[in-house]
């Protein structure tokens, strides 16, 4: 199949060789199965339909609810394409940045057929930046990101997937981040797709020495939302914050692959989850906190926490440790369950319905999570936007 | 007139395990009373069966304030003018009491007073820093007492049933929450204060004390019956009652 062109004159060598190179794997490469633990729980009998990237980008959506809070700079990537006049892509730096993305399917299809990601780099980060990144057709698409913190600064980026029609599009969209010595990024995701799109989504986050990373997720829409996360603690002494919320409901897939990757000494990793399912959906949570023989003095912890609203809804939530060093302090805790009969009580007698108790618990559920996300002006429309989804099944009598 | 609360020949039980065996009780509007009661009696068992919570069979009748609230469910019995003050407060993380006061008033939007009532038990208990908290999250003992009384302030119900409010509290705390129900103490509301101890009786004025014992009131009679339990304990009491 033929690459769409990438647009600008200056294409550096690396990345047509990369593109070739990948287009040459490609056409060998079959769907992954579901036996390999990696993609285990989900329904990969999809066709990708790469052949249909498209050559230049559709017409993008309005701005809305969500950009309208925003008080920084916004940069749009419509159907993979990078719109916005004045943003670098990523044709001006070097092949190092996607490393580690791996070269199953999705990931060889996009390094063949990408149109160049958005840089957010030095010169881009005095104000804060919003992603905007939209679909508008059937087309399988390749949006991609990638931030750039130099050493001792800070970033702040917010990534939107959204889908401008209700077509059923095939989305791989890639996220990579260097955060420098010393550096500071603060990422939040919002995942909010069509409930018709498959996205496939990769992040990967190498983290520089005495660097810090927040990391967020909001995962909302989407018929098959997957974030496959690495985080390498690279660097001595650098952390991270993994926050997620996450509600599926219609037969939503949701999930998420996060790896920690632990290489430095007296790295830190904090991962704490939280999701919903009711209807058919189903979310799964594989997190992996991988200490290298180098990670001595590693502190890693995850916590997952489901709620299962409806009888057909279901979660997997599966934390793993694999740890080669000593002296590390290790936690996990995860739990899938209904909601609490004792809090439902407690609220009832309080004079509340059962409808209303049942909401204020689900509030206070997601709560724990959305008030730790450092994007505070989203905060308002993320709480809306989960609450009415628990409302609205409650209305359609399914929870 | 009606009273309070009037309970007559109330019955529960778990599967075959009957708890209690026919209460009868009444609760006059402007008095508080107190039950006392060794473990096991089924003190607590009455404070859930009277708010109605659903792991128990029970028969008989309760009335608040002249209304039928056996067929209710928890919420209902609540708007109709029942409040208890939980032994162990559920944590409701993420919720602070603020939000939770803001649905309870929404809940009963027949009742404006709640906004007036939030601020003058805010006051009275000092509960200023606490509004902005999860409800009873990573609260002391004490805390977790006052948040409660400060709830029963807010909701201002007709009958507050305080189960065991003074449980697992230093003698400074105890003292602390018998005066708070003191200040709680009105002419349009009855208080049932459920203890094991006669200790927080020292601290505050009831007007009637029940004994109950393998779930039953065998004894009702003015504050001195506390007296007499404090120097004769319940076994001579436990024996003559025996199942």
């Amino acid at each position: 199949m033929t690459a769409p062109a990438i647009p600008g004159t200056d294409v550096p060598d690396w990345l047509v060789a990369r593109r070739s190179e990948a287009s040459r794997r490609l056409g060998d490469l079959a769907m992954p199965s579901e036996r390999e633990e990696i993609w285990r729980y989900l329904d990969l009998d999809f066709d990708p339909a790469f052949g249909s990237a498209p050559s230049q980008p559709g017409v993008a959506g309005d701005s809305d609810e969500l950009t309208e809070l925003w008080t920084g700079k916004v940069v749009s990537v419509i159907d993979g394409f990078v719109t916005d006049r004045g943003a670098s892509t990523v044709a001006s730096v070097s092949e190092q940045i996607d490393e580690g993305a791996g070269n199953d399917l999705f990931a060889t299809a996009y390094d063949a057929l990408a149109p160049g990601a958005v840089l957010i780099d030095g010169d881009h980060l005095s104000e804060k930046v919003f992603v905007d990144v939209q679909t508008t057709g059937v087309a399988t698409t390749f949006p991609g990101v990638h931030v750039d913190v130099p050493p001792g600064s800070e970033a702040s980026v917010v990534v939107r997937f959204r889908s401008t029609t209700d077509a059923p599009a095939v989305v791989v969209p890639r996220l990579t981040a260097d955060v420098g010595d010393n550096a500071r990024l603060a990422l939040t995701v919002i995942q909010d797709w069509n409930y018709q799109t498959r996205a496939m989504a990769r992040a990967v986050v190498n983290l520089g020495r005495d660097s810090g990373l927040t990391l967020s997720e909001v995962g909302l829409g989407a018929k098959i939302g997957r974030l496959h996360l690495d985080v390498n603690f690279i660097g001595r002494g650098s952390w991270a914050k993994i926050y997620g919320v996450y509600f599926g409901e219609d037969d939503q897939t949701l999930d998420y692959r996060y790896f920690m990757n632990h290489i430095g000494t007296n790295t830190r990793s904090d991962m704490f989850l939280k999701g919903a399912v009711e209807d058919d959906a189903l979310s799964v949570f594989t997190g992996m906190i991988r200490i290298e023989t180098t990670g001595i003095k590693t502190e890693a912890f995850q916590t997952n926490r489901n709620l299962i609203l409806s009888s057909g809804a279901s979660a997997q939530s599966v934390p793993n440790l694999e740890i080669l060093a000593n002296d590390v302090k290790c936690g996990h805790g995860s739990s899938v369950g209904p909601l609490d009969e004792d809090q439902r009580y407690y609220l009832m007698s309080r004079g509340l319905t059962p409808d209303v108790a049942d909401r204020l618990q689900i509030r206070g559920f997601f709560e724990e999570t959305i008030s730790k996300i450092p994007h505070r002006d989203l905060l308002p429309w993320i709480r809306e936007r989960i609450n009415t989804k628990y409302i609205t099944a409650q209305e359609e009598g399914r929870v | 007139m009606s009273n309070a609360l009037e309970v007559t020949n109330l019955k529960a039980s778990i599967g075959d395990l009957e708890i209690l065996r026919g209460v009868d009780l009444v609760v006059p509007f402007g008095e508080v009373h107190a039950v006392m009661g060794p473990n096991g009696s089924g003190k607590s068992t009455l404070c859930h069966v009277l708010m109605g919570k659903s792991d128990y069979e029970a028969s008989g009748d309760a009335f608040v304030d002249g209304v039928d609230i056996m067929g209710m469910a928890v919420d209902e019995r609540a708007r109709a003018g029942l409040f208890e003050a939980f032994q162990y407060p559920t944590e409701i993380p993420g919720v602070t009491l603020d939000d939770l006061t803001e649905a309870m008033a929404a809940s009963n939007p027949s009742d404006e007073g709640y906004a007036a009532r939030e601020s003058a038990t805010t006051k009275t208990l000092s509960m200023e820093p606490f509004r902005e908290r999860f409800v009873n999250v990573g609260l002391s003992g004490g805390e977790k007492k006052r948040s409660e009384m400060y709830l029963l302030g807010v909701a201002k119900p007709k009958m507050a049933i305080l189960d065991e409010i003074d449980s697992g509290l230093d003698i400074d705390a105890v003292r602390e929450v018998a005066a708070m129900v003191e200040a709680m103490r009105s002419d349009d509301m009855g208080i049932l204060v459920i203890t094991h101890y006669s200790r927080i009786l020292r601290y505050m004025a009831v007007d009637k004390v029940h004994v109950m014992v393998n779930g039953k009131i065998v004894q009702s009679g003015g504050p001195e019956v506390a007296e007499e339990l404090e120097s004769g304990g319940y076994t001579e009491l436990q024996a003559a009652n025996a199942r």
